[in-house]
């Protein structure tokens, strides 16, 4: 017992002092990269939120960016009609997610594989016109999402994207933090017994079905917070911020990063991230046409993808493991 | 009592192309049990084929074919490179569920950039072989015009050759057989990977079909990012989930019945609800009946 509280204690002084290099390296590089920063740490958020569901739990969803779009609208009502501090805009998110989540849950608990991705996949491409139907919800335009100016006391020349990444960062480790500690829990073991043997788990005495839609409801309202963050980024929540491509480019990031090891997760936000970037280069330096220009970065990720399922289908931090245990 | 018959050409027509998607899907399902996402892409691909030789040669009906044979090869190639790889590699660990699934999205990216490479981001436009002007009785507009006879015909004509192939074929014989039991199959001699890929290319050309059918239907304007692609998908796999996934007659009752009811919401409750009434009949039809309405066996294991 004793022992074990020393690696929790030492985990979280690993991220805080993870978070003192971030807000560190925060100073020394330029707008954009801070800026990129703070778009990686909505993806490290996202993703995890679909490594709980889809390694941990066995549930697949390729509609996660439908929650991230319920987070993101949740947040700006919030902030925009009570004037509510930050802060309590990203619970009122997480929230508002996790209890469509559980609703989902509660449906996707009973489908499996195929029938689950599918109705997600619906999901995903009706929502847009979905959140159109509604004048509350702004429309086609959809609503502002303004955190304000960073505070006085961080000085004159700290810039908006500054504070965006302090923010997001700040989310991200903390949501991080909150995640592996519940995937070390009791629910976490309970979650992969349940991907692994269901009827094993059954027998042990786990109701399957509940355990399922905690798990939904938990990755609902991560990628709520992520939904949040990101509308905060580009200081607006609208249908065309939260396209298809958006759920298909989360669960891309999610086999890259692999879908056991939440570890793995900065490789996967990082290369989404740093993928268009990578696309921009090699097509300015083979000076490519305009429809190579536009459709590189697509092909890039969906090759990625499919290369990666070919070979590293579980991720490159567990095929290192299998590596060295070999 | 027009409009009513109105909405029931409409659903009809709308039904027939979702049925041709839900067929391809099913077919993909029966021999692979892989539901196949990239299917939309593949459609669309051959779409754009159908589209080069409509500029070359000015001519919808050698299109038309000649879509659905390029559908079939792409999606044959596809089966026999690709899905053969894939199925060997990740079978084990918490990805095992999943592959195939994000495989065939990654598929669907790649065909999707293809396309914007070769023929750019913008519509193009493929124009409607026969008028799209309704029938008239007396003072009123039918809403079947000749393109429209020629869809549900077209639909009608593929479902029975495919029916034919299915039940008076040793072809068809093989196809039923391997999807039901591959390991006993085998043992009788029939060749079951090679019934797979000849599987996936009927899809192929199931799909092509549609694709063509439903830009000409249209307004004709056809693009990578089009929605009308994600909507042929997103409703192809409801509709062949509602037939059950493993039949081709559950297929197209499952596409009908989602035309005609997406048709009479559009009509009489209104536009802005078609989705969501696609999504709650999905829902519905998945929690009262999990294997489709047309399900063989009593539980999937699957």
């Amino acid at each position: 017992m004793h022992k074990l509280k020393a690696t929790n204690a030492t985990r979280l002084l690993g991220f805080i002092l993870l978070g003192l290099f971030l807000f560190y390296l925060s100073n020394t590089v330029d707008e954009l990269r801070v800026y990129q920063g703070a778009t990686v740490a909505m993806y490290v958020i996202a993703i995890s939120s679909i490594i709980l569901l889809t390694g941990y739990s066995g549930q697949v969803s390729l509609g996660h960016g439908a929650l991230l779009a319920i987070g993101g609208y949740g947040a700006a009502l919030v902030r925009n009609n009570f004037n509510a501090p930050i802060w309590i805009a990203f619970i009122a998110a997480i929230l508002l997610a996790a209890f469509w989540g559980a609703l989902l849950g509660a449906t996707a608990a009973r489908l499996s594989g195929p029938y689950l991705a599918g109705t997600t996949l619906a999901l995903a491409v009706g929502l847009p016109s979905i959140a159109n139907q509604f004048k509350f919800l702004g429309g086609e335009q959809g609503l502002i999402f303004d955190i304000g100016l960073p505070p006085a006391w961080l000085g004159q020349t700290f810039s908006q994207y500054k504070w965006f990444f302090w923010i997001a960062a700040l989310t991200a480790l903390i949501a991080m933090w909150w995640l592996q500690n519940l995937l070390r829990s009791g629910y976490g073991r309970t979650w992969r017994a349940v991907r692994t043997q269901s009827v094993a788990a059954e027998l042990a005495g786990i109701n399957i079905a509940r355990s399922k839609i905690l798990a939904f409801t938990l990755s609902a309202g991560l990628a709520g917070l992520a939904g949040a963050v990101l509308s905060m980024t580009i200081s607006t929540v609208s249908p065309g911020a939260f396209p298809l491509s958006l759920s298909f480019a989360l669960a891309t990031g999610a086999v890259l990063s692999g879908v056991t090891t939440l570890g793995g997760v900065i490789i996967g936000s990082v290369t989404l991230v740093a993928i268009p970037e990578i696309a921009d280069v090699v097509a300015h330096q083979v000076g490519a046409s305009e429809n190579a220009t536009t459709n590189l970065p697509g092909l890039m990720v969906s090759g990625l993808l499919i290369v990666a399922v070919l070979f590293v289908p579980n991720g490159p931090v567990e095929q290192l493991k299998k590596k060295r245990s070999k | 009592m027009f409009q009513l018959l109105n909405t029931f050409l409409i659903g009809i027509t709308a039904g027939s192309i979702y049925s041709l998607m839900a067929i391809s899907m099913v077919l993909v399902w029966r021999s692979t049990r892989v539901v196949n996402f990239a299917q939309a892409g593949l459609a669309m691909l051959s779409t754009y084929f159908g589209y080069e030789i409509i500029h070359r040669f000015d001519s919808y009906w050698i299109a038309l074919p000649v879509a659905m044979i390029a559908g079939a090869l792409v999606a044959a190639g596809i089966e026999l490179i690709f899905m053969r790889l894939l199925l060997k590699h990740s079978s084990q660990g918490a990805i095992a569920s999943i592959a195939p699934i994000i495989a065939t999205l990654g598929l669907l990216g790649l065909i999707k950039s293809i396309i914007g490479y070769f023929w750019g981001n913008q519509d193009v436009i493929i124009e409607s072989p026969l008028s799209n002007v309704g029938f008239t009785i007396g003072t009123q507009t039918l809403a079947l015009s000749p393109m429209k006879t020629f869809i549900i015909a077209a639909v009608v004509f593929m479902v029975l050759v495919l029916t034919f192939i299915f039940q008076r074929t040793n072809l068809g014989l093989a196809l039923r057989a391997s999807a039901y039991a591959p390991e006993i199959s085998r043992l009788a001699g029939i060749k079951v990977d090679l019934v797979r890929t000849v599987g996936w290319a009927l899809a192929g050309a199931a799909g092509g079909a549609a694709g063509m059918l439903q830009t000409a239907n249209g307004n004709g304007a056809l693009s990578p990012d089009s929605l009308e692609f994600s909507l042929l998908l997103a409703f192809g796999f409801i509709a062949a989930v509602i037939g059950g996934l493993d039949s081709l007659i559950g297929a197209v009752i499952g596409a009908l019945l989602l035309g005609l009811v997406l048709a009479f919401v559009l009509t009489y409750v209104g536009g802005s609800l078609v989705f969501i009434t696609a999504f709650v009949l999905l829902l519905v039809v998945l929690l009262i009946r999990p294997g489709g309405l047309i399900s063989q066996k009593a539980g999937r294991r699957a």
